[in-house]
């Protein structure tokens, strides 16, 4: 990685700590922002499966649900620490994960996507229609997690600079890995498939390792959920939030990683203003994505993505 | 059938449905030959790489490579083993530059290739890709993407990608279609030469005899998915079944 991208990533990651500190933060503001974040950072993650291997998962919604909910049970139960919070989503979020992309990442395109899709709507089907997790109410108001003992997450101040944290680290993770032997065969497999297998690449086994990778951290940024909201529940894996991820994802240009950051924040903070004035807001969100697919198809950033591979050879 | 054959196909056909593509095809690669297979199109040469290289898997027969069976292997399997093919229609990474292209296939013999650091590290193999796209000469081109170079600059990077997995064996699947005959007498000398600096054993796919008859030690026939001919290069002009194939066959 080299100096020039780290020193942007800082400043931005400066100037998202002092957002804060704007006169107009309110808490509905904070919230907001938190939002902005946390789907960001879903739709860098997911960003590894569209723009970087080629794999559309239609059902990322249910490894962020599934994340919620671990945190909303451990919570209920009066277990408190974010680190075990968190460890139960990975563990479960990422049994779940193994369980999909073993069996999608057997066929390709339109299968791969049905397959997740289809994963997802089962487990959706099992929180909402059965009693086990308070079925179509979820687990409601859940106490704060602790970051220590005695220090809980208790405010929207706390809990965006959990989520800024979190994104900042999933950055480094997904950046780390686009840069690697591992990211470059994800990229060959997007190119063409069935050449990388003629060079040696296990290609099953690079798409099972990216869906988990995109997993995992898509059900921690669940699992910071319930700290903001207080709440899980079956709606957070409805397959069009899957959709959502995937516009986030094409609004900030695929294969950027940063594209979709900006296209998440966008995307959260066009449907919470322009919904706060009409119901058809999705009127109004799709009118402003068919103007980016039609005039900027590889989205807001999708211009650096050439650009970005001559960049990582002469940082190296 | 031969010791010390690098390759060795014994008895293999390839049914899909109820068009038998190959019938009891046998044949062996010595070491550091170079071993053409001929015929007119739809002969079954292309079926048959693609049973050797593991695409396909035969209906019936072996394929024994380097004196282990590969019989039904998957391609990444059998091109780890040390065989590496190239495509008859151009088959590269299309929106990565030149140098990615190498670079993604040298990287798979690295030795953090399949390893947890593979996650994080990225191997160093400039050397090596710099020097296939110096063979090559397309050194100048490293930083184009893969589809805007010419139609004989993708011929040799095709080429550059299998060799970049360091292979004992070669398929080249008529590496010259589509050039013109000055490239293709240039291409030909150029891989034979590369071939030899290399050590390597190359199998050749091609239609047109002209190109396989100046660079082949030997050279099978291959008719309807049936072996009709094996020899040297002037054996094979002089056999009738040959030229009936090649000239008779024209009539029907």
């Amino acid at each position: 990685m080299s100096n020039r991208t780290l020193a942007g990533a800082a400043v931005a990651l400066a100037a998202l700590a002092a957002v804060p500190a704007l006169p107009f933060m309110s808490k509905y503001y904070l919230l907001l922002a938190f939002d902005a974040l946390l789907f960001g950072a879903i739709a860098m993650s997911l960003d590894l499966l569209i723009g970087y291997t080629g794999l559309v998962s239609f059902g990322h919604a249910a490894f962020f649900g599934l994340g919620a909910y671990a945190t909303a049970v451990c919570l209920e139960r009066k277990i408190v620490s974010l680190w075990i919070c968190l460890a139960a989503a990975v563990v479960v979020v990422g049994l779940y994960a193994l369980l999909v992309s073993y069996f999608a990442t057997a066929r390709r395109g339109i299968y791969f996507a049905l397959l997740t899709l289809i994963f997802a709507e089962v487990v959706y089907t099992f929180f909402r229609y059965t009693q086990t997790f308070g079925g179509s109410d979820g687990i409601q108001g859940v106490p704060a997690a602790e970051l220590a003992p005695g220090v809980a997450l208790d405010t929207p101040l706390k809990n965006y600079y959990l989520v800024l944290v979190f994104l900042a680290l999933a950055w480094l993770t997904c950046r780390t890995l686009v840069g690697s032997h591992f990211g470059r065969v994800l990229v060959a497999i997007r190119e063409n498939e069935d050449r990388a297998r003629f060079l040696g690449y296990n290609v099953t086994r690079y798409k099972m390792g990216v869906c988990l990778v995109s997993a995992l951290l898509t059900g921690v940024a669940g699992a910071l959920y319930p700290g903001r909201s207080g709440f899980a529940t079956p709606d957070l894996m409805l397959w069009t939030v899957s959709g959502e991820f995937i516009i986030m994802v094409m609004i900030g240009g695929l294969g950027t990683l940063v594209g979709p950051v900006i296209g998440g924040v966008f995307f959260v903070v066009l449907q919470e203003k322009v919904s706060s004035y009409v119901d058809w807001y999705f009127i109004v969100i799709g009118l402003v994505l068919v103007l980016i697919v039609l005039f900027m198809p590889k989205g807001l950033l999708g211009f650096r993505r050439v650009q970005g591979f001559a960049q990582w050879r002469s940082g190296q | 059938m031969s010791p010390g054959a690098v390759l060795e196909v014994h008895g293999v056909s390839k049914d899909f449905g109820a068009l038998q593509a190959l019938s009891d095809v046998s044949f062996a690669v010595r070491p550091g030959e170079v071993f053409s297979i001929i015929g007119p199109n739809g002969a079954g040469k292309s079926t048959l790489f693609n049973v050797i290289a593991g695409l396909h898997a035969p209906s019936r027969g072996r394929v024994v490579f380097r004196g282990e069976e590969t019989t039904g292997l998957p391609p990444e399997r059998v091109n780890r083993r040390g065989l590496a093919k190239t495509f008859q229609i151009t088959n590269l990474f299309p929106e990565i530059s030149v140098y990615e292209n190498v670079r993604v296939a040298a990287q798979s013999r690295a030795g953090i290739s399949g390893r947890v650091a593979s996650l994080w590290r990225l191997p160093d193999v400039d050397p090596e890709v710099m020097d296939l796209l110096r063979a090559f000469d397309l050194q100048a081109r490293r930083d184009e993407l893969a589809e805007n170079l010419s139609h004989g600059e993708q011929r040799y990077l095709e080429i550059c990608l299998a060799l970049a997995t360091r292979p004992t064996l070669l398929l080249l699947d008529e590496p010259t279609a589509g050039m013109t005959p000055g490239e293709t007498q240039a291409a030909t000398a150029l891989i034979r030469s590369i071939a030899a600096d290399r050590g390597l054993t190359l199998l050749l796919i091609e239609h047109d005899m002209s190109v396989v008859m100046g660079i082949s030690d030997r050279v099978a026939v291959l008719h309807f998915g049936e072996k009709i001919a094996e020899g040297t290069p002037d054996e094979i002009r002089r056999d009738p079944a040959v030229i009936d194939a090649y000239l008779g066959g024209a009539d029907d």
